[in-house]
């Protein structure tokens, strides 16, 4: 894990959904849609990744009139390097959380 | 735009209207707990000095809801119930995660409508009042070291200085709390913010509060006033802790002041110029005085009441000219009231034995009669009914009088740049 201690079961899913295509930029409302995070856990994780030095981050540009920029982000060259870590570990152990969807699913008891 | 007008006007009529409202009540007050019936000439009399107390507040209060309503309100006026809530959620966040408050407004505006909205902005919110913690270790340490001064503050006033206890353990308490959440709410502990000479004179002005507390108390645990003479502890425990409020929330905004109050160097450099004028305006005046020169009215109150609220008065005004920004007398106001109020106690508390020796009396008018210690709560509440009451409301209005030709111009400039029909 180099440096950084082992993230939490949500900003594992942030990580690992980044590094699936670690070269778009991706927004805060799509990556609450897709790992059906709520927004206040995803921000936390999100703000955490970037405090270590994970998370790139850059505002929009090229957009239509009247709509705010939007803040976009992607994995830093020790975020791909966390998420290859953690793609190659053991199976992410989930936060007791809403951590459901394509990454990071908490795993059903067989015969459920 | 008409209901963007409307909201201003409605809100600025609030805004005077609860200014108002505590000197109303302190009238009432007075006029239903006055041991004999009052007559109609006192009523009056007393409404009248309510009404010069209160006027400027009213008059400070509508500019002062102007301008944010200039500035920010009329973009919140476009805002519905989720954005109203993220936008004040997001005025929480520590000045090092400000750009997340706009990365979580920009990301709601393409929220479609109904629960989804509602869900995004109280998520998001949560997030916004309580951002991930700083470094775990660092928050954990700084709590036990709160905690461990708190608990060897009450041990040492306990052993040697008992009439000082409260204050103590308030102010420290206070401050290991402020201390624990700034570095819990921050992701790194900043360096103070607003420069040498803002927190240099703060930590000057508070220690010296402190040394001199901490001195009355130990020569004076209890003083003797009233007619007749009472004997009551120097620091009660309301004025015990109102100084321990006052010195610890001075101290946690000259440190790390929120960023709206560090923006504009020529309010800190006249706040700064202001306090320091304020403090030895009153120490000139004090020993002219005692050297018999007849500038104030037996004790220093004259000064308090007449010359430190002009002081601050002009002082906004040439912020504001200066700075040519209301905001640059405003924040000049602020800075003089944080760092004039810990000063002006300081220099309360060391001419008021000269006053003692040479007058017999109290440095605030001169009354004889009464112990020395009286001069400690004297310090604390006339600093704080001068500059917070009087003098805060009359800086504001400084402010907007200073201003009011750059604002002039630069809307003479926008008509000029204005599309003509």
């Amino acid at each position: 894990m180099g440096s950084f201690g082992r993230p939490s079961g949500r900003a594992t899913a942030v990580v690992l959904a980044l590094a699936e295509q670690p070269a778009t930029w991706r927004y805060g409302y799509e990556l609450c849609e897709r790992l059906d995070l709520a927004a206040g856990a995803l921000y936390k994780a999100l703000m955490r990744l970037a405090d270590r030095g994970l998370l790139e981050t850059a505002w929009e540009r090229d957009l239509p009139a009247g709509r705010p920029p939007r803040h976009l982000y992607r994995l830093t060259g020790p975020g791909r390097a966390l998420a290859a870590e953690l793609a190659a570990g053991p199976p992410v152990r989930p936060t007791p959380a809403r951590v459901v969807g394509g990454v990071g699913r908490r795993p059903r008891p067989e015969g459920t | 735009v008409n209901r963007t007008r409307a909201i201003g006007r409605l809100g600025g009529l609030a805004a005077s209207t609860a200014a108002a409202a505590p000197f109303a009540f302190l009238w009432v007050q007075m006029m239903s707990n006055a041991d004999d019936p009052l007559t109609a000439r006192a009523r009056l009399d007393m409404a009248i000095w309510m009404a010069v107390f209160g006027t400027p507040w009213m008059l400070a209060a509508w500019l002062l809801w102007r301008a944010w309503w200039r500035r920010a309100g009329a973009r919140l006026a476009t805002l519905d119930g989720q954005g109203w809530l993220l936008a004040a959620a997001a005025a929480t966040l520590p000045g090092d995660r400000r750009d997340w408050g706009t990365a979580m407004a920009a990301e709601l505006a393409q929220v479609p409508g109904g629960a989804p909205r509602w869900r995004f902005a109280a998520g998001c919110a949560r997030a916004a009042v309580f951002p991930p913690r700083g470094t775990r270790a660092a928050v954990g340490v700084t709590g036990a070291l709160a905690a461990t001064a708190t608990t060897a503050t009450a041990l040492a006033t306990g052993a040697a200085l008992p009439a000082g206890r409260v204050f103590a353990l308030t102010f420290v308490g206070l401050l290991g709390g402020l201390a624990t959440l700034t570095v819990a709410r921050s992701r790194r502990v900043r360096r103070a913010g607003p420069g040498p000479a803002v927190a240099g004179l703060a930590l000057a002005g508070i220690a010296g509060c402190v040394a001199f507390t901490a001195y009355y108390l130990a020569e004076y645990p209890s003083t003797h006033r009233g007619h007749p003479p009472t004997t009551a502890a120097t620091l009660p425990p309301v004025t015990a802790v109102v100084l321990a409020v006052v010195l610890a929330g001075c101290l946690w905004l000259a440190l790390t002041p929120p960023r709206w109050l560090v923006g504009d160097r020529h309010g800190r450099r006249f706040g700064v110029g202001m306090a320091l004028a304020l403090v030895a305006g009153f120490v000139a005046t004090s020993r002219l005085a005692l050297r018999g020169v007849d500038l104030v009215d037996g004790g220093m109150m004259s000064y308090l009441l007449f010359a430190a609220p002009v002081m601050v008065l002009a002082g906004s005004a040439a912020a504001g000219a200066a700075g040519r920004s209301f905001r640059a007398g405003l924040w000049a106001c602020a800075w003089a009231t944080v760092l004039g109020a810990p000063l002006l106690i300081v220099a309360w508390l060391a001419e008021a034995p000269r006053w003692y020796r040479q007058v017999g009396g109290l440095l605030l008018d001169a009354d004889g009669g009464v112990g020395m210690g009286a001069n400690l709560g004297d310090a604390i509440w006339w600093t704080l009914v001068v500059l917070v009451l009087w003098a805060l409301p009359l800086g504001v209005l400084g402010a907007a009088a200073g201003s009011a030709r750059a604002r002039r111009r630069r809307a003479r400039e926008r008509a000029d740049l204005a599309p003509t029909a």
